[in-house]
Order: structure tokens, then sequence, then C-alpha cells
């Protein structure tokens, strides 16, 4: 019997190419045994044909796949200690709940009373004891979900690959199922990766993220780094609301600050390569906009009109339009007060200087600078 | 008056229009549609009536009714009943004996190749794929025609024979296995063959534990179908016969009519639709039976299964 493996992945120059086109470019990652770790982006940036190949579904082109240091690239699927929970659960509709679970048991001949133990802890895990007996047409999405991760869980992976799992659950489920899903993996310890195009799905669970794009890995950091230091133009404007405004940056002010120019108006830029200079662009989250009242002095402040009152329970969300033209948003959290700013009047709007963050466009024309994307790998 | 009469011609006109979206409406009960599948039907299944009909003929006409006899010419007529014309029996025998073994060979080697093509994904797929399909399209008779030239020129060692009848219902059964097999694995997907993969079976269990199973109502299809075309087959069967040894039941049945045919062909080809008719309506009770637990039960909302609701396909 192979020692119990730790669940150390590695992806080594990682290229995947359908003809032509490369759905994965070069991927290059390190997850640690344990973490809960998310590949994050839109249909068609190639995670999840990442996550195929880390199961063995798919050939790699190019490129190494190595678990605890083991190189399983030409491993079959069969063999390898990962399992994966589909996104269409795959539970066999002609076996019961016992005898789903208990299949990746009996294919590795384990004695039937040993089978019988292990698929009621794995159901007790997942909070279906006194399902044995019922088939997966007669249960629900939630329930045929926990039934799949049993499934999976009972053969004590090293490593637990998850194809977007949620995605066919309503919201409140959803939720529910995330904390629980977070729960055991803490509870069980066991590697988690984790597909999803749900940027609240991945900051909610992960330990770390990787947001992906046409194949490549933008930023690996953990959610808070991710949401309040995204490394480039892509990962500020997928996580979150970004308020990307173009910006002239003239470089450092001598005190670690950038200079930037929003039209007619000089800001300071207190996050982001300080050096920046060119075409740029700032971004700050809507939550850390200061609205105050109009003509107020200082700093990064300028004469704006607030456009749209939201109300969403929690907190008021204002569309304003600043007098360069551009429309961003403010995020202002129900606290009980009265928000003095109606639809329709005059504000000053205030960019806290370590709120707002200069990043590179590299979607425009101009070279990525090397600083932000070290900073990013090396996350 | 001027209004009542207005009143009358659009009523009349209305009328007309209502009896016309009475019947047309798309969103209103199915009133055409079922008129049509009904007429369908019963147009279909009267021949087959009639010809059961005639089996219980107290007269020897085939088409003229002579009063009800109910056992003349299954086991009464001491000459010419089924029971004692041996040529007859030895017919259904024949019959039964092909149908038979094509479903025993057809299938198993109809469901393997279908495995092969759909999963296979390199060199020549595409030419094999489109070249299965051609016993489907070649007519009938230049398919008994040809097969009669393999066995009389290619291999000689074959001679007319009821092996060359089975070799030759097995050659064209196998295309329709293959279609409708692949139709059934391509709607399944690669899903569960990749969750048994990823749970540790080898491709071999995965067949067997995986595929077989959420095949079943496919293969129950194929060999249902390969039954029929081999049961009605005329033309492959006739070519490659021996002779009388060899009769099938629509030889028999087309040799009866070019002389005086009397009601035993109609008895003979009666037993063939009870026999069928019990075959099926057994082995849909048993699939019933066997996936009992596959159908929601009453007020669960579960998904929705792929082999309950897709019936025997």
């Amino acid at each position: 019997m192979a020692t119990r493996a730790n669940g150390d992945v590695e992806l080594q120059d990682l290229i995947k190419a359908f003809g032509p086109v490369r759905a994965v470019d070069n991927i290059n990652l390190h997850i640690p045994a344990g973490e809960f770790f998310s590949l994050l982006g839109s249909s068609g940036c190639g995670k999840t044909t990442t996550l195929r190949m880390i199961a063995g579904f798919e050939q790699p082109t190019h490129g190494k796949i190595l678990l605890d240091g083991v190189d399983m690239t030409e491993t079959p699927p069969h063999k390898r200690h990962v399992n994966t929970v589909f996104q269409s659960y795959a539970l066999f509709p002609h076996l019961h709940v016992f005898d789903n679970v208990a299949f990746g048991l009996r294919r590795a001949k384990v004695e039937a009373s040993e089978v019988k133990r292990r698929v009621g802890e794995a159901l007790e895990l997942v909070q279906l004891t006194g399902f044995e007996k019922r088939k997966p047409v007669q249960m629900s999405g939630g329930q045929q979900q926990r039934v799949a991760l049993a499934r999976a869980l009972v053969l004590k992976p090293a490593v637990l690959l998850l194809d977007e799992p949620l995605g066919a659950l309503d919201a409140k489920l959803r939720k529910q199922l995330q904390i629980e899903l977070k729960t055991l993996q803490e509870q069980v310890g066991i590697t988690f990766i984790y597909v999803t195009h749900d940027q609240e799905e991945a900051l909610t669970m992960s330990d770390r993220i990787a947001v992906m794009s046409h194949g490549k890995v933008e930023q690996v950091a953990p959610p808070k780094q991710m949401y309040e230091e995204p490394a480039t133009v892509f990962v500020a404007d997928f996580l979150g609301v970004s308020n990307l405004m173009p910006a002239e940056a003239s470089g450092d002010d001598g005190r670690g600050r950038c200079r930037v120019k929003l039209d007619s108006f000089d800001l300071l830029a207190g996050r982001g390569d300080s050096s920046a200079s060119g075409a740029t662009k700032v971004t700050i989250r809507p939550e850390r906009v200061r609205l105050e009242a109009h003509g107020s002095t200082g700093e990064n402040r300028m004469p704006a009109m607030v456009e749209r009152w939201v109300y969403l329970g929690n907190s008021v969300q204002l569309i304003v339009r600043l007098a360069t033209g551009q429309v961003i948003q403010a995020l202002i959290q129900n606290s009980g007060d009265e928000i003095p700013f109606v639809q329709g009047t005059p504000v000053q709007v205030h960019f806290p200087v370590e709120a707002l963050r200069v990043l590179i466009d590299t979607e425009a024309s101009a070279p990525p600078i090397k600083g932000a994307a070290a900073k990013g790998a090396a996350a | 008056m001027t209004a009542i009469a207005v009143g009358s011609a659009s009523a009349q006109r209305s009328a007309l229009a209502r009896a016309r979206a009475w019947i047309a409406n798309p969103w209103g009960r199915a009133r055409f549609l079922v008129v049509v599948s009904w007429a369908y039907a019963i147009s279909s299944i009267l021949p087959v009536i009639i010809a059961i009909q005639f089996s219980f003929n107290s007269g020897r006409s085939v088409s003229a009714w002579q009063g009800f006899s109910l056992s003349k010419w299954y086991w009464g007529d001491p000459t010419n009943s089924v029971w004692h014309d041996s040529t007859l029996q030895n017919a259904l025998l024949q019959s039964m004996k092909l149908a038979g073994l094509d479903m025993a060979i057809a299938t198993p080697l109809g469901v393997l190749l279908a495995l092969g093509l759909a999963r296979w994904r390199g060199y020549g797929s595409g030419a094999s794929n489109f070249l299965m399909l051609f016993p489907l399209v070649t007519p009938e008779i230049v398919m008994g025609v040809s097969l009669y030239l393999v066995f009389l020129y290619l291999f000689t060692f074959i001679h007319p024979s009821t092996l060359a009848q089975v070799l030759g219902h097995v050659t064209f059964s196998l295309s329709y296995v293959v279609v409708i097999i692949r139709g059934r694995l391509f709607s399944i997907g690669r899903q569960y063959e990749e969750a048994a993969a990823d749970l540790g079976a080898t491709p071999s269990e995965t067949l067997r534990l995986v595929l077989l199973p959420l095949l079943m109502p496919a293969i129950f299809s194929s060999l249902m179908i390969v039954f029929a075309i081999s049961i009605d087959d005329f033309v492959i069967s006739q070519w490659l016969s021996c002779g009388g040894a060899c009769d099938t039941i629509p030889i028999r049945i087309y040799s009866a009519t070019r002389g005086a045919p009397l009601p035993s062909v109609n008895a003979l080809a009666a037993i063939m639709v009870y026999f069928t008719l019990a075959a099926l309506v057994s082995a849909y009770l048993l699939f019933r039976y066997l996936t009992r637990g596959e159908r929601p039960a009453a007020g669960a909302h579960g998904a929705t299964s792929m082999v309950g609701d897709m019936g025997a396909f």
C-alpha cells in the first residue's frame, strides 16, 4: 500500500493546445498540501481544462504535473490519487447512494465490512445518513451534490478537484454549501482545487486564488490581497467593482506615491508602482470612495454630480459622475444615519491617497511593468 | 334589423373562425394531432388485424370470410394446418433460428463496434463511421446478390445454407445496432466514464459496471430491431437459401401466394405476431421491474433520470 500522499501539487510549464488554439498557455503553479486553492476566471479562460489535466482526462501538450514530487503526467486517471467532483455530479443513475459512494472502495478491493463503515462515515460527514437506499433521481440538487462529495472523499484522496460544483444550485443553498465545503476542507485537511467563475465564491472560501484569463494566470494571491492589491487591470476589473479610470502617470512624487493626472485634476496614488509613467489606469474600490459636501478642499478631491441613488438594503450605492465625465460607483454602508447626498446634487468626491491604486494597462499597447508581474507571481 | 343581420353574419364568420381555432390552436388540446395519430395507428394495425382474422376463417379462402373457426388452420385440419404441415413448421423454426442467432451475434458485436467508433479519435475514424452506414442505405436486392457472389467466389467454403443466411443477416443488422447504440452513447456523454475512471475503475470495469447498465435500454431496443428485421427479411434469406430446408416464413408465404394460398399461412404469420407480442410485453414488464427505483417518487423534485424518462430508448 503506497504511503498516503500529502497533496502537494505542482504544475510546470503546462500547455494544452487544441489545434492552433492554446486553451492553457504556460502555467506554473505550486499548491502546497492542505490548501483551498481556487482557479477563478470567466468562461473559456482555461481553468476547467487545467483541472481536467490534473485529473487525467486531458493530456497536456507540454509540461508536467507533479503530485508530492512524483510526475503523474503519464499516469492514467484511474491510477491517480486525486478525485473529482463534477459540475453535473455524474452520479451513476442505476446505482443507489450506498453503491455510488462505495464504488471507488470496491474498485480498490476493500473488504465489505470496511466498505460499510467508511461509507457510513462519509455520509455522516456530508449529513446524509439514512439516504443509502435512495437513487440519485429521487434526491434534490443539493443532496446529489453532497453524495458526489461523499463519493470522492470516502477514498481519502490527496487532492480533491471540484469543477464548479455549486453552479446548479439556488443562491441560498449555494451560500450554505460554500460554508459547509470550507468547514469540511478544514476538518479533513485535504488539498482542494476549486474551479469557479463566481468571484464571491472564490473570495469566501479560498486560501489563495489564481485568476486566469485566456489560458494564462494573471495573478495568484490570498483573497484579501487579490481584492485590495490587484496586480493587473484585468484582475482589478474581474473582482468586485473597480472604478477604473484612465490617467496619465508622471512618476514618483518623492514620497512613494505616484503622480497621476485625470484630465485636468492632479491626484496622488498611494498604491501600485509609484514610478509608473505614461498611459495608465487608476482604480479605487467603491467602499473606499468618500463623498463630501460640495466645495470641500484637500488633496485628491474633485467635484462630481450624484446621478443615481440605489438602495441595496445593507448599503447604498451611489452612481456618481465626475467632473471629467467618468462615472464611478461609491458604496456607503447603511449605519442608520441619514445619507445627505441626494440624486441630482453636486458633491465633492475624495479618493483617499492610500486607497487609490495605479495600474499599468496590460490590455492596451503598453508593455507590462516587470515589478507588477513579479509581485503577482511571488504571492 | 340591420344590427341583427350584421350580428348573425359576424356570428357565422366567428363560428367558422372559432371552429378553425378550436382545431388548430397550438396551445390548446392537440385535437388535430390526436385525430391524425389515431388514424395512422389504426391504418397501420388494420391490415395485421385482417390477416389474423382470416387465420380464423372456416373456409379455404384468404379473401372471403366464410365463418369463424378457431382451430382449423392452427391445429384442426389434418393436412394443411400449421400443426400438421411440416413445411410451415420448418419455416417457422428457420425464421426463429435465424432471428435468434442474428440477435445473439449482431447485438454484442454492434455494441462493441459502436463503443469503438464513438471513442476513436484518430485517423480513419471519419471513414469508418461513414463506411459502417453503407448496409443501411444499400438496396436489399443489391446486398442479397453481392452476398451471394461473395460466398460463390470469395468464401467458397461457405455454401448457401443456414450459416450463410446467418452471416448475411448479421452483416446488415450490425449497422442498425451501431446507429442505435452510438446515439445513446452520445446522449449519455463521457461524464460517467470519467467519473468511474476517477474513482479507480479500469476501462474494462467501467465498461462492465457503468456503460453496459446505462446502455441496457438501447441494447434492448437493438435486440428488438434486429429481431424485427431478421424475421422480416426476404431478399437476403432467399439468395442465400439452400432450398426447402432453409426457407424462412417470408419465403414460404411468398411461394404459397404464387400458388393457391390457404389461411394456414395467415395462421403462421399470426403465430409470429403472438410470439413477438408476448416477448415484447414480458420484456417491457421486466424492464419496468428492473428500473422501478429510477422513477422519481411522487412529490420528489429529483433531477431527470436519463434511463427512466427515455423509456426503451
